[in-house]
């Protein structure tokens, strides 16, 4: 017994130690996966946290679920990449102030073979057709991401329903996915970010279409509306928002690179 | 929210075969590497590893804790006290144990969300929504642990108490006492299964950097990130801590 | 004087099994009873009963006079003064100060009153000195011996005893006897249990014989000792 009674002070006094160290003010931020895997929040974050002393908590999930955990106001503010989805989300009354902030692009990779041939097509929808014809294996995030979004614009415009077994639906980040194209000697749409920090080490897939106006890849911020869900920190959502787009959050997401290429762009005003 | 966990079961297999297949980097050379980034990252006391073991190992133990208050007791009335429907309640027990991680971080996250019933108080993706969703977890675990130490026990010890003059309460505290180490079985197998968890980590505290983000969300995050070697790196550390809690709750029994 | 206890129309059947069918038995105070019977005669069973600590099927049990109550209030009462001691004891994994105070502090008896209660039990089984050592490590004849410590400290008025002497070695088995033996003068009634005839004639002539959980005439040694009385009161 004594033994026990030694053993609960002891675990006791270990919780109140760790309970004690919760301090400052904590900002809920639910984003894309893109932009903490490509270790853009870790630099972009500290200086927005230590001028305003505050933590910024960041869920990072697919497009589409980060809005929906929006929807549901158990956050601050939104940081994702999918126009429509955005402009609906304020449309619907969730969001307020919608900026952008950055853009980069999709790609299609695939095997160096390329054995669709879309290396010679002239836009995204076609370089799809000719997958779709060929029966060649293309993984689909499948999971209501941007990408996903993005990848469903595109077969719309090839005229293509993707079925059949060459059409894997994965239902998993951007970065599974492209591992698992890699395994599966597949093609896939990824944004240039993410693909970039894979290539070499991580996938020997290759860019094999890229460059049309179509793959643009538009990211925005969003601060929840504080009419609908008065608990919100809207003050300091807007604070956030004021620093991403303004300029020394630009100038950070401007001069952040990855494997020495840069892996964002920023409107230039 | 489902998507998450299994996107992490299923890079785990992706990480094996990937690893098994890549010609230069062999299953060997991959696993070294792995053993190699983790003493680097322990040798270096790297900040995001450190958090990620003492939020781990601070969640599961109140949960342990929590759950040891409510599973223990639930377990030893169910094991010493006959009552009408206790078939019922020992079957609800062993099935709520196969409950996966998902559903309870689903239940719970549709209770605590703002537009959840228990909205209000702000508690998806804090330490506190993890510890509620594992100490859930953990409650069925200990329970039946305990009901199964209880039956198994020696069946002289409750007479023998009584016959010295113990109450009903006061014999059953004896018994108790008598089966510590099976108690603290079950406390072990419950610590065991929260703290490899990483449904109810992922979905209820959403893998916040140093704050939310465990030992296995980590793994799952690194994982789909293609750190595969860092994946296995952070798993080969959290092996070493369980075998420490582990080797620590085995010295107290040992008293 | 009420007698100690008083069975009436005592049944108590496992299932459909009748382990123990006594329509009327009397045992008086300040004695040494001895249980007898084949193995499955219902001598445990019976203990059980006059323990307090399994409810009797269908009957009446009296205790020193008064009708017991089968409910948890009453029966701890009754059970704080009815010791029983089985033939293969269980000792709490703790020292063998704790075992032999467990009873003592049920009872709010605690501090140097406590102490002073376990020395001189464990002084009568001749086990001295054995406080601070862990039960668990103890060999048969010393367990038995510091069971009956136990039992002892608390002075009962009922000391229970089913085959207290099965498994112990010779030096133990005498030093239990000329314990159990001394006791009905020290105000402890004794009911025992006991396979061997040797003990029988050694504690005494109060006989009660048990033959498919009825009470029965024993069956007739060679040689009727001088002064035996009948057994039981039946």
């Amino acid at each position: 017994m004594k033994t026990m009674n030694g053993f609960l002070l002891a675990l006791t006094t270990l919780l109140m130690l760790c309970a004690a160290a919760e301090a400052s003010e904590r900002l809920k931020m639910s984003t894309t996966t893109s932009t903490q895997d490509s270790g853009l929040l870790n630099v972009l974050l500290p200086p927005f946290e230590k001028k305003n002393d505050v933590k910024v908590d960041v869920i990072a999930v697919g497009t589409g679920q980060a809005l929906k955990i929006g929807e549901a106001g158990d956050v601050d503010v939104v940081f994702v990449h999918a126009r429509k989805l955005e402009d609906k989300f304020v449309a619907d009354g969730f969001g307020v102030n919608r900026k952008d902030v950055m853009y980069n692009d999709f790609v299609i990779i695939g095997p160096k073979g390329d054995p669709a041939g879309i290396a010679k097509a002239r836009t995204a929808a076609e370089a799809l057709k000719m997958i779709a014809a060929r029966g060649a294996s293309f993984i689909s995030r499948g999971d209501k991401s941007g990408t996903h979004v993005k990848e469903k614009e595109l077969w719309k415009a090839a005229g293509v329903e993707p079925k059949g077994g060459w059409y894997i639906e994965a239902g998993q980040g951007m970065g599974p996915v492209i591992t698992m194209a890699t395994e599966r000697r597949a093609y896939t749409l990824a944004d240039r970010g993410t693909y970039n920090a894979f290539k070499g080490q991580k996938t020997d897939l290759a860019i094999l279409f890229q460059g049309e106006k179509g793959l643009f890849n538009a990211y925005g911020v969003i601060a929840v509306n504080p009419k609908r869900f008065p608990h919100v920190k809207y003050d300091l959502a807007m604070k956030f928002i004021d620093y991403v787009t303004g300029p020394e959050g630009q100038k950070i997401i401007a001069g952040y690179k990855a494997h020495g290429e840069p892996v964002f762009f920023i409107y230039r005003k | 929210m489902t998507c998450c966990v299994l996107r992490s079961a299923c890079c785990v297999q992706i990480a094996v075969s990937h690893a098994a297949r890549s010609a230069q980097h062999g299953l060997m050379n991959f696993f070294s590497e792995s053993l190699h980034t983790a003493f680097g990252l322990i040798s270096a006391r790297d900040p995001d590893v450190v958090n990620a073991v003492t939020v781990s190992i601070v969640v599961s133990l109140w949960s342990t804790l929590f759950a040891a208050l409510a599973g223990i007791p639930a377990g030893v009335v169910i094991g010493v006290a006959e009552f009408p429907g206790k078939r019922a309640a020992v079957t609800l027990l062993n099935t709520l144990m196969a409950l996966p991680t998902v559903v309870v971080g689903l239940f719970v996250y549709s209770i605590i969300s703002r537009q959840g019933p228990l909205g209000t108080f702000g508690l998806l993706f804090t330490p506190h929504a993890m510890v509620i969703g594992q100490t859930i977890l953990a409650i069925p675990i200990m329970a039946n642990f305990t009901m199964s130490t209880i039956k198994g026990a020696d069946p002289r010890i409750v007479p023998t108490a009584l016959t010295l003059g113990a109450g009903p309460f006061g014999s059953v505290r004896r018994l108790v006492i008598e089966l510590r180490f099976g108690i603290m079985a079950a406390i072990i197998a419950g610590f065991g299964r929260v703290i490899a968890e990483v449904g109810v980590a992922m979905m209820l505290g959403g893998n916040i950097r140093g704050y939310t983000r465990t030992m296995t969300t980590a793994i799952a995050m690194e994982t789909g990130k293609g750190e595969f070697a860092l994946g296995l790196a952070l798993g080969i550390i959290l092996m070493a801590v369980a075998l420490i809690a582990n080797l620590f709750l085995n010295i107290l029994q040992q008293k | 004087m009420a007698p100690l206890y008083q069975l009436d129309r005592i049944r108590k059947n496992y299932g459909n099994r009748e382990a123990l069918a006594i329509d009327e038995l009397t045992i008086q105070p300040g004695r040494c009873y001895t249980l007898t019977g084949p193995n499955g005669s219902g001598k445990s069973t019976l203990l059980q009963i006059l323990a307090f600590l399994a409810p009797p099927t269908a009957g009446r049990l009296l205790f020193c006079g008064e009708a017991v109550v089968w409910e948890n209030g009453p029966l701890l009462r009754l059970r704080r003064q009815v010791t029983l001691l089985h033939q293969a004891p269980y000792l709490f994994s703790t020292s063998v100060q704790a075992n032999v105070a467990f009873g003592l502090k049920t009872r709010g008896i605690t501090g140097t009153e406590q102490r002073l209660l376990v020395d001189e039990a464990l002084e009568t089984v001749q086990l001295a000195g054995f406080q601070k050592r862990k039960a668990q490590e103890l060999s048969g004849g010393e367990a038995q011996r510091v069971a009956m410590a136990r039992a002892l400290a608390l002075r009962p008025k009922v000391l229970l005893l089913d085959e207290p002497l099965a498994n112990v070695d010779g030096k133990s088995t005498e030093l239990l006897e000329e314990v159990i033996v001394s006791l009905p003068a020290r105000g402890t009634s004794v009911i025992i249990t006991t396979h061997d005839p040797e003990h029988r004639q050694r504690f005494g002539t109060d006989r009660i014989h048990l033959v498919a959980g009825r009470p029965a005439a024993p069956p007739q040694p060679a040689i009727l000792h001088k002064g035996e009385t009948a057994d039981a009161h039946l």
